[in-house]
């Protein structure tokens, strides 16, 4: 069967077509391509381009470019390979590079080479890190200005796991997780600058309460259950213009994902800036910068 | 204008409105116009009234009937939020038949539930099937206060089989991460059920929202030696659906043999439109399209 083949009319079950999905120009904020269990990374990001052609995704951003999420700052066999991919296939391919707090004169270093002097458009926090430092740390201060001097994109990994005594939301994070509450904190140093608050915090009733006030954060959504409701309490907290969509596959079904969106009480224009919009906003500065095409 | 039953309503409906919506699609969908009208869904995992510890979008149930309708949904097995922490599971489970009565028109399917914790819940399983006239039962362990290891696990499949009633076992309802402070339901395990399943083959019994151990162990076990079937509300990741039937080439054999997968939304604590989307994904043939989303379910809970 090939990606564009379906026995079933979306369009039967009050769902979007694929037409329709592609003509909401769809942009993955948060994509695992190259991650994961997989034993070969590229051979992964390639089975899983049916799915992106099936459901009909623009553009993803995949989260691990250079070095892995679990070490970061070591390159990782497939690097080359990877770069690669991300000059053929750059028409629907981006590329973030993870960072790692506890080392930030690495980090930069890191930064200068995959985002000045090479293909990235932005920095990812990842959840949690061997020297338990989080994006509140001052250590990422310096990151954050390389950050803004090259208009990457920053995005945070945030959960808030219940655990602990007494049991309490993040209580049960990884050493160097970050909470919304760290993003916060950040961002307020650097009011100027957008950071993208990753999973909506994990617990999203919990994660927009704690971002709400701080205006130059935004939300994503991937990567943790679909709860019905929870875009449309979001869009009410926080505006529109706050939220972007991040698709989290292979792990997740871009199902999941689409269907948190597809939930929500929104217009068409609305619902458009959810899933690219205003990520293509966020970017559109380094975007400019790298001459890379924003439009189709 | 003749009468029209619902089903034939809805196929009448799906037409035209495929129709519509394949006029700007591509070549690939307009030949699926050719088909015959899409099968109406059959969603096994639904529950009404209010979740715990959040008030749902959809928890109202006129509100869900128009939801599961709007999505082609002709029929739901309606669970209730309530017998998660309730201990008058009585009052519970009266509310929920009578919901279903005066919302439903038909749609909405009850199935009750029982807490083995609570004494005298045989009394609880006498009364959903005859005086609410129930065809199956759901059971939420963790949340409600016993486990599968519980000693009257074979009883209540005992009886369950005696009365032609289905037991639905829930074994999880949200992400651990998320849970409420005050509350730690745990992991329901499937080894019990295993055991206890052995001892009653013919019970019939789906079981909820299941992702079992990261190994796969526990489901493949389940499915080799018992007769459980399963729905898809927890199969998670790009193609799941697809991948656990064995309907990708790359698959090296199905997980869970199609038969026994059925539709299961978890709405509306989950987005209905998720667990569609899931059948979309996931490259699917017709049988295996139909099968998932009613046949199966047909042959497990005959219709009303």
């Amino acid at each position: 069967m090939t990606p564009r083949e379906f026995h079933l009319n979306p369009a039967d079950y009050g769902l979007p077509t694929r037409d329709e999905l592609v003509d909401l120009r769809i942009w993955d904020s948060h994509f695992h391509g190259f991650y994961g269990a997989a034993s070969d990374p590229v051979a992964q990001y390639r089975a899983n381009n049916f799915y992106v052609e099936r459901m009909g995704i623009e553009r993803s951003i995949s989260l691990e470019i250079g070095g892995t999420l679990a070490n970061p700052l070591t390159p990782a066999p497939h690097d080359d390979a990877v770069r690669a991919i991300l000059e053929t296939d750059q028409d629907r391919l981006s590329g973030i590079t993870p960072i790692d707090p506890g080392f930030p004169d690495e980090s930069c270093a890191k930064m200068e080479k995959w985002i000045r002097n090479g293909p990235c458009i932005g920095i990812k926090y990842v959840g949690g890190n061997k020297t338990g430092v989080a994006c509140s740390h001052p250590n990422n201060d310096p990151i954050i200005r390389l950050a803004a001097e090259l208009d990457a994109t920053i995005y945070i990994h945030t959960w808030l796991k219940v655990g602990g005594t007494p049991r309490l939301p993040g209580r049960d994070n990884l050493p160097g997780e970050s909470t919304p509450m760290d993003v916060v904190a950040l961002a307020r140093r650097f009011p100027h600058v957008r950071f993208i608050c990753g999973h909506s915090g994990g617990d999203w009733e919990l994660g927009i309460r704690a971002v709400r006030a701080q205006k130059n954060v935004l939300l994503e959504f991937a990567g943790s259950d679909p709860h019905s409701g929870s875009v449309d309490y979001a869009v009410k907290e926080l505006g529109t213009d706050r939220i972007v969509w991040g698709g989290h596959g292979p792990s997740r079904s871009y199902a999941t994902e689409l269907g948190k969106v597809l939930d929500a009480d929104l217009s068409r224009a609305d619902r458009m800036k959810v899933f690219g919009g205003n990520f293509r906003q966020l970017a559109a500065p380094i975007f400019k910068r790298k001459g890379l095409k924003l439009e189709r | 204008m003749p009468d029209l039953n619902r089903r034939q309503f809805l196929n009448r409906t799906a037409l035209a409105s495929a129709a519509l919506a394949l006029s700007r699609s591509s070549p690939a969908a307009v030949a699926a116009a050719a088909r015959p009208a899409s099968p109406g869904i059959i969603d096994t995992n639904v529950n009404l009234f209010r979740w715990p510890f959040r008030k749902l979008k959809y928890s109202d149930t006129a509100a869900l009937v128009a939801k599961l309708g709007k999505h082609r949904v002709i029929e739901a097995w309606a669970g209730s939020y309530e017998a998660l922490l309730d201990k008058d599971i009585n009052g519970v489970n009266e509310r929920l038949a009578a919901a279903c009565r005066a919302h439903g028109r038909g749609l909405l399917r009850p199935i009750g539930s029982v807490n083995l914790a609570w004494p005298d819940w045989e009394e609880d399983v006498r009364r959903c099937h005859e005086v609410f006239k129930m065809p199956g039962l759901r059971i939420f362990p963790g949340y409600q206060p016993f486990d599968l290891g519980h000693p009257d696990l074979p009883r209540l499949l005992a009886l369950t089989r005696e009365r032609g009633l289905l037991l639905q076992i829930a074994f999880s309802m949200e992400d651990s991460r998320v849970h409420h402070p005050a509350i730690s339901p745990g992991t329901v395990v499937a080894a019990p059920l295993i055991a206890a399943m052995k001892s009653v083959p013919a019970a019939k019994v789906q079981v909820l929202h299941f992702s079992g151990n990261a190994q796969g162990s526990d489901l493949g076990q389940l499915m080799r030696e018992t007769s459980a079937a399963i729905d898809i509300s927890r199969w998670e990741s790009n193609g799941m659906v697809g991948r656990m039937i064995g309907a990708r080439p790359e698959t090296k054999s199905p997980r869970v043999p199609v038969e026994r997968a059925l539709f299961g939304s978890h709405a509306p604590y989950f987005p209905l439109e998720t667990a569609i989307l899931k059948l979309i994904e996931s490259p699917l043939d017709t049988a295996q399209l139909h099968a998932i989303m009613q046949g199966n379910a047909r042959k497990l809970l005959a219709a009303a």
